[in-house]
């Protein structure tokens, strides 16, 4: 067990351990220059740099908090809105239309009314994200309760649950295995527009990070950020992962797990 | 003491389709009635209205003179296919369909049936875990545990092998003769009506009806090596084709008439 996840471990690094020597070797000795792409010692340093004084830490927790507060609450409105459209016919017929079309308008299309309508502080930013969030958590959830076996719904009328029951012993497990694999891309889409958030005017974040450094002209502040986001989204992601995965156990799927 | 009574039972499904026309069969308690007939005769549709699971266009269930609609505590059901809940342990989906029963009685159910069952050990795995006829008799269990005093039976064993099926059978009547219920499988499987049932319902298709009511006189435990058991499978059989003859005699406009008869 502890072997195979070293193992795994091992392989997933192989590809980008061999890129990052290759380019250090290319930079070291004169083959490339190494300015608008700096080599991996000088990223360390960088990034060392900024924690040292503290900025790298400032900045993550600037867009880890608007990340989650901005996932959290389109999670929830997702979620609930997802539970109404899909439990009833007449919600469904009502609201999903005008969500499907607003789902159509491209997210950075909301920047400017969001900023005239929200201002240009953290309102504004979590607005976005949360709006980035809703629609894959709404979409997913929707069509999860869509999708429930009729069959076991049956079993449940048969040993008499009632409509609540039924939704709690059976509708909700059987929604489950859609309803988090939603979260997983909508905390992924979190992170694409906690970026966007962050480049229409911050004074902290990640994002501004990577702002600054082009206004600077400092490559490697903007891959030491890309690279933050990079290790941030994939631990969210194996958090929320680790979280969820006691609930879908009985899942029987061909790796058992997601 | 419980009598199911199904009297003028009709379904016409909303595209006018005609299911089910004037069914009329009744169940003593502790009998077991196979309703017989092939595909498309209407025999589930005539299972989820007597489950409640439908609501009939014409007639009336009755349970002990009462009529009832939708679901009823009284009655519980098998399906074709096991329908466990995949995220509750086996011993959960047993659980499941003791809904009314006290938390410790459930658990002491919960464990007498699993040994009945011949899982006794099994109740923390998984459905997925277990083969189509231990996910089947799981089912039989999840039925049986409220005491109920009507079991229905949708082809349960249909989708077994032929071993798998013999043993359910064994299973399912040692179950009945302890708890007696009153039960309505609906089958295909000739054999199978002949070995479970007190009486057989022959149904013949468009729209679903009663063709005949045959009694099965065998004594139980029944044996199929026995020349009587021979003669009865051979009298159902005969049914079968007075109702093929009717059905084609309907189709084609004139009497029923049979070469067999």
């Amino acid at each position: 067990m502890t072997i195979g996840w070293l193992r795994g471990w091992l392989v997933a690094l192989a590809i980008p351990v061999a890129l990052g020597v290759a380019w250090e070797l290319a930079v070291r000795t004169g083959v490339a220059p190494g300015r608008l792409m700096p080599p991996p010692s000088r990223l360390l340093h960088t990034a060392a740099a900024l924690a040292a004084s503290g900025e790298l830490q400032k900045h993550v927790a600037a867009t880890m908090t608007r990340v989650a507060v901005g996932f959290g609450v389109g999670a929830v409105a997702g979620t609930l809105m997802g539970m109404l459209t899909g439990a009833s016919e007449t919600a469904r017929r009502l609201l999903d239309p005008s969500i499907q079309a607003l789902r159509a308008i491209p997210s950075i299309a909301w920047v400017p009314i969001f900023i005239l309508w929200l201002g240009i502080f953290e309102t504004s930013k979590l607005a976005l994200i949360a709006l980035g969030v809703f629609f894959p958590v709404y979409l997913g959830m929707l069509s999860a309760i869509q999708s429930v076996d009729r069959k076991l719904v049956e079993v449940g009328r048969v040993f008499g649950f009632s409509r609540v029951g039924i939704m709690l012993r059976i509708t909700w497990p059987a929604v489950l295995p859609t309803w988090i694999a939603s979260l997983r891309s909508g905390l992924g889409l979190g992170f694409m527009f906690v970026v966007a958030a962050e480049l229409m005017g911050a004074s902290e974040g990640l994002g501004y990070l990577l702002l600054d450094g082009q206004q600077m002209g400092r490559a490697d502040s903007i891959l030491v950020a890309m690279i933050v986001f990079a290790l941030l989204g994939k631990a969210s992601d194996g958090v929320l992962v680790a979280l969820t995965r006691p609930l879908l156990r009985w899942q029987d799927t061909v790796r058992g797990r997601l | 003491m419980t009598t199911l009574a199904i009297e003028g039972l009709s379904k016409t499904y909303a595209d006018g389709t005609e299911a089910l026309r004037d069914m009329h069969i009744v169940a003593h308690s502790g009998d077991i009635v196979a309703i017989l007939g092939g595909s498309g005769c209407g025999k589930t549709t005539l299972l989820r209205l007597t489950a409640g699971l439908d609501r009939p266009s014409a007639g009336t269930i009755a349970i002990d003179g009462q009529p009832i609609e939708g679901t009823h505590p009284a009655i519980s059901a098998v399906f074709q296919e096991p329908r466990l809940l995949p995220w509750l342990t086996v011993g959960r989906n047993i659980a499941f369909g003791g809904r009314r029963i006290a938390g410790p009685e459930r658990q002491r159910r919960v464990g007498d049936l699993l040994a009945r069952i011949g899982l006794a050990g099994n109740g923390a795995r998984w459905p997925k875990d277990l083969s189509g006829g231990q996910q089947q008799r799981v089912a039989i269990a999840r039925a049986l545990i409220g005491r109920p005093e009507i079991l229905l039976l949708d082809e349960p064993f249909s989708a077994l092998d032929g071993f798998t099926r013999g043993s359910l059978h064994e299973l399912l009547l040692d179950l009945w003769q302890e708890m007696r219920p009153t039960i309505l499988i609906v089958t295909h499987d000739v054999d199978e009506a002949v070995f479970l049932a007190d009486r057989v319902v022959l149904m013949r298709p468009r729209p679903g009806r009663v063709h005949e009511t045959m009694t099965i006189g065998l004594p139980r435990p029944r044996n199929k090596l026995v020349t009587e058991y021979d003669i009865t499978r051979r009298n159902v059989l005969r049914g079968i084709d007075r109702a093929l003859a009717a059905d084609r005699a309907t189709r084609l406009g004139y009497g029923a008439v049979s070469p067999w008869v």
